[in-house]
């Protein structure tokens, strides 16, 4: 294989050896870590498979290029959560993955098929993502694209069955010897079991999140359950309120009163207050899912990487400040987050960039100079007005002087490309694009 | 001794009919008829799914005042624009002798003017509380024009919008500067009480008109209260609503009496014994072996203690909203609950259990009397009902008046349930030094078993979770006008702000703040309060601020940094012919340093709920948190 000698020449240049190589399929994860495997070659780990909004239309190409990369051989696989622009590609290449032997497969705890709250969980968000997707296509109003992306996240794509399809891929894999592949489901503080293969490389993992919080579990829960009771796009409601016998065109306001406001600044202020209870249902269901994102930390040869996959506050808060931000003895980064970030190599971007998946904290206590990765593309979610845009510019800004430039995003191009956009680097040293549709780091 | 003749009664009867007349004649009976004080006005006492059972239709007694249709009044204006349906609804006009004869409208689903005159209502009746508490006339907040500027010069009056969303959600929004109240279909599989997929009106529950009129008078007394600069800030907002609408429950004779009967005198059990069981004659058993059972054998929900029942039924949450004793005291929640409604009900539930204990102080002696003679412990007849029904109503008086009152001991900005804690113990001390019931015991122990704890307090006792008061004369503010009971002129507001301003900038140091920027006084509010002793005790709010912008953004804009300071104070009584100079009693402070700056940026920054209106200031958005809940 070409990259396999590649990386045998690679490898005695960097202290570790491992490649972690980021597939561009648009604004969705797919990541592939490879390490010197005891035997010789390279033993891979893929984390994640997908893409949703902005979809570049490539990744059964990416796909087919994992393949030659790895030989069709997956130690671990790794699925953070169940959004679409996680592990779409899972469903519509299934093909391709069905000849691939996968030796075990990780997922969170809110994955496990044994456990009640889990299944209720995932049965309550799927509904509800239905029931909007219906509802927002019925209204059919300006600007609800990223809602409806929303909805179609936590849905999946119609090629491969959506992400019910893709989750039946990811039960269904062979290992090498033709059994079915183990899955576990993590929490954190859990022990991973490493494949035989990862662990002889002498890769260690260990895994931060989610928590086990029934807490959170009961704030997902209700959340879940409000949409589905809040009658959001329900067309159904109360056509006449009260009798038409009550409906005035005008308020009569006493003619000798000044009001505050006219009756048209009064209604205007009214309309513009309703709540858009189906943007809200869209943005709380998006959250929930990505705070179900299991984060893995790695360390292989003294170096340390971090996945986090698309872990908001409520997920990470728990790592980050041993319990509730903000709740007594929970205001600061513990000693030991302080101590993890202090000495991070890698960061693999959590959420395409977005504020409220890599707390400023975060950037602040990590290691200047570690490399981070970031999948995303602007203008598929948020608003440069709110401040909500993804990726968040000043976020990019204050990450790429923590790593000394040495970020690289999935919306970036190799030098030279005729895709090159204008105002977006090119992809420069540390990393390397060897293989088209791919930017790749060697630790 | 002449003047004591002239106001006296006999002296009025005693005046000559026939002396010359006089321009004036004060001694006859005027025809003129007096206006009454107050307007009797039907409501929910809880909302419409609890029917015509007992107590459920009230008459709310609010201050008289001559109304125009809305119902628009000084306070008030209700203006029922359906934002949805985008129409009007025509206005009640309550000054309609039809109506007033009968005392307002009976309560109804379906004339939407019977929902003006609810909100009215119960809205007048909130704030009438508390203006009684506070012994102040209370304002709203400024209301701000498109571009960001206050708007003076007009009647300002709290917009009520009855119909305004079809939503399962009511707010309170400084953008309308009123309050949006939503209806909503109730769920068609789990409605509850109501039928499934009828139309369920917030405006109609009594709860929730009473917490959004909270929110509205709370923003109203403080200007960066409700900036979510902490976890416990938007947790804080939503109990203290909640509060204030349950105490209220405490009021209400009729439902208090029968929750006495059915808990054989134990207020705070969570489930009500079913009518059956209660009723003298009734044998529950025999019914139980015929296989019957009617309506009087169910059990329902204590309705003193949940909060707006029908809005969680129809939603189908099985019950009320929220219930303030739905947990046994524990220390972990505190650490680990962050949505705001659920950590607010921590510290509600602090509140109520101390509410309980005090009451079961107060009640224990008359049960003893009563079950001394060997009677049935649970039977409670109704003179004992009505004695301990006196002691409860009472004692919930008295703690929602200290509750109200604590709001002017919090700091003006950035609110702990620790600060909240030290302001309740100092506000009751203040009004009520000898605490002959163990009032201040009771709240004590109750926060401590809920792990609130008051972050800078070096012990957990009464002397160390008082704010430390400076010695009278310390710190004096000398020529501070305070008006009288009604309010400052605007030349004494004039004056007062400009005093206050340059006597802020000249202390800056000794109160802990930067010599720069300048020191805002968002308010100062005279008040005028009856203390213990029977004394009136003359004494000033002001809010200082001092803001610095900082780097960091929210995701509703940069993030202010502001320090704060409230002080009380003292208007000293006058010696002699001689009056001292107002000192400064209380300075309660949050000053900026490392650590909280670092937790501000974090928190604001983090915040999912902070909102920045038009003129800039960042707040709790209601409309998200209450959306379904």
């Amino acid at each position: 294989m070409a990259t396999a000698s590649t990386a045998a020449g690679d490898s005695a240049e960097t202290e570790a050896g491992v490649r972690i190589r980021m597939y561009r399929v648009g604004f969705g994860d797919f990541f592939l870590i490879s390490v010197p495997a005891a035997a010789g070659g390279m033993a891979h780990i893929l984390v994640d498979c997908g893409v949703h909004a902005h979809d570049l239309g490539v990744i059964g190409a990416a796909v087919q290029q994992l393949k030659e990369d790895t030989d069709g051989r997956l130690a671990l696989v790794i699925m953070t959560h169940r959004h679409a622009d996680h592990i779409s590609g899972f469903a519509s290449a299934s093909d391709i993955f069905k000849t691939f032997a996968v030796e075990r497969v990780w997922m969170s705890w809110f994955e496990d098929p044994g456990d009640g709250k889990a299944l209720r969980i995932q049965a309550g968000i799927a509904a509800t993502a239905q029931h909007l997707q219906a509802a927002l296509a019925a209204r059919a109003a300006p600007g609800d694209d990223e809602y409806l992306r929303m909805a179609g996240n936590a849905l999946g794509v119609a090629k491969g069955g959506g992400n019910a399809g893709a989750l039946v891929m990811l039960h269904s894999f062979k290992t090498a010897d033709g059994s079915p592949t183990p899955v576990d489901y993590y929490a954190a503080g859990d022990t991973p079991a490493l494949p035989d293969e990862l662990a002889a490389a002498g890769l260690e993992a260990a895994i931060l999140g989610p928590p086990r919080d029934l807490n959170l579990v009961a704030q997902m829960d209700n959340a879940a359950h409000q949409y589905l009771t809040s009658g959001a796009g329900d067309d159904n409601g109360p056509a006449e309120l009260f009798s038409p016998a009550y409906a005035l065109a005008q308020f009569p306001w006493p003619k000798d009163d000044q009001p505050l406001f006219t009756p048209e600044e009064i209604e205007n202020r009214i309309v513009a207050s309703q709540p858009d209870a189906l943007a809200a249902a869209a943005q709380k269901a998006d959250n929930a899912l990505n705070n179900q994102s299991v984060v893995v930390l790695f360390t292989f040869a003294g170096k340390t990487l971090l996945f986090s996959g698309d872990a908001q506050w409520g997920n990470w808060a728990n790592f980050l400040f041993g319990g509730a931000i903000g709740t007594p003895g929970h205001t600061g980064l513990t000693a030991q987050s302080r101590k993890i970030l202090g000495n991070l190599d890698f960061y693999k971007v959590g959420h395409h960039g977005s504020t409220n998946a890599t707390p400023m904290d975060v950037v602040k206590a990590m290691k200047a100079g570690c490399v981070a990765m970031c999948s995303t593309d602007p203008g598929a979610y948020g608003n440069p007005a709110k401040g909500t845009e993804v990726p968040r510019t000043p976020l990019l800004a204050a990450l790429m002087a923590k790593t000394g430039n040495q970020l690289a995003r999935s919306d970036q191009v190799p030098v030279g490309s005729v895709l090159a956009t204008a105002g977006l680097p090119a992809v420069a040293a540390p990393f390397k694009s060897e293989t088209p549709g791919t930017i790749d780091f060697w630790i | 001794m002449a003047a004591d003749a002239t106001v006296g009664p006999e002296g009025a009867a005693a005046a000559p009919a026939d002396s010359a007349p006089p321009a004036l004649n004060i001694y006859d009976p005027s025809l003129k008829i007096p206006m009454p004080q107050w307007r009797p006005l039907k409501a929910f006492a809880y909302d419409p799914s609890r029917g015509r059972r007992l107590g459920n239709c009230m008459s709310v007694s609010i201050r008289y005042e001559k109304l125009s249709p809305g119902p628009i009044g000084d306070r008030f204006a209700v203006v029922d624009y359906d934002g949805a349906q985008k129409t009007y609804y025509a206005p009640v006009d309550l000054d309609d002798p039809a109506i007033l004869i009968q005392g307002g409208l009976d309560p109804s689903e379906v004339d939407p003017r019977f929902h003006q005159q609810m909100v009215y209502a119960v809205a007048s009746e909130t704030l009438e509380r508390f203006e009684a508490a506070l012994g102040r006339r209370v304002h709203w907040r400024h209301a701000i024009d498109a571009d960001g500027r206050q708007i003076t010069g007009r009647k300002d009056r709290l917009l009520l919008h009855p119909h305004a969303l079809r939503e399962a959600n009511a707010f309170y929004s400084p953008d309308v500067h009123g309050i949006l109240f939503g209806y909503f279909r109730a769920s068609m599989t789990d409605p509850g009480q109501n039928l499934p997929g009828q139309t369920v009106f917030t405006c109609l529950s009594h709860d929730i008109v009473a917490h959004e009129t909270t929110h509205a008078i709370v923003d109203g007394i403080r200007t960066y209260f409700m900036e979510p600069t902490n976890i416990d800030v938007a947790a804080f907002h939503e109990a203290f609503a909640d509060l204030a609408a349950l105490f209220r429950h405490f009021s209400h004779r009729e439902t208090l009496i029968d929750t006495l009967q059915k808990t054989g005198g134990r207020l705070y059990a969570l489930h009500l014994q079913s009518a059956s069981a209660v009723a003298p004659d009734g044998d529950p058993a025999d019914r139980k072996k015929s296989g019957a059972q009617i309506q009087a054998d169910i059990a329902e929900a204590n309705p003193l203690i949940g909060l707006a029942n029908q809005f969680g039924e129809a939603s189908g949450m099985h019950g009320s909203l929220r219930s303030a004793l739905g947990t046994p005291p524990n220390s972990t929640d505190i650490l680990t609950v962050t949505e705001p409604h659920s950590r607010g009900s921590i510290l509600v539930a602090a509140v109520f259990d101390a509410y309980f204990s005090v009451y079961l102080a107060r009640a224990t002696p008359l049960l003893r009397i009563y079950r001394s003679g060997g009677r049935h412990s649970d039977d409670v007849p109704t003179a004992l009902a009505e004695l301990l029904a006196a002691e409860a109503s009472r004692t919930a008086e008295m703690f929602f008046t200290v509750c109200a009152r604590s709001l002017d001991y919090c700091p003006p900005v950035d609110i702990t349930f620790g600060d909240f804690l030290r302001a309740l113990i100092t506000a009751d001390r203040d009004f009520y030094p000898n605490d002959t019931d163990g009032v201040r015991d009771a709240l004590m122990q109750a926060f401590r078993l809920r792990g609130i704890v008051a972050e800078d307090a070096a012990y957990f006792s009464e002397g160390s979770l008082c704010w430390p008061e400076i010695e009278a004369g310390l710190l004096p503010v000398p020529g501070l006008q305070f008006g009288d009971p009604n309010g400052l002129t605007r030349d004494e507001q004039d004056h007062d702000g400009d005093l206050l301003r340059k006597w802020a900038k000249d202390h800056a140091h000794i109160l802990g703040f930067d010599e720069e920027p300048d020191i805002e006084v968002p308010s100062f509010h005279p008040m005028f309060r009856v203390g213990q002793d029977g004394s009136l005790k003359v004494e000033m709010v002001v809010e200082l601020i001092q803001t610095r912008a900082d780097e960091a953004m929210s995701s509703a804009g940069p993030v202010p940094l502001r320090s704060g300071v409230t002080l009380i104070v003292a208007r000293p009584p006058s010696e002699g012919r001689k009056r001292h100079d107002p000192y400064v009693r209380y300075a309660i402070a949050k000053r900026l340093d490392a650590p909280r700056e670092q937790r501000l940026r974090t928190t604001l920054a983090a915040s999912e709920i902070a909102r920045q209106g038009p003129d800039g200031r960042i707040t709790i958005d209601f409309c998200l948190i209450h959306g379904g809940a």
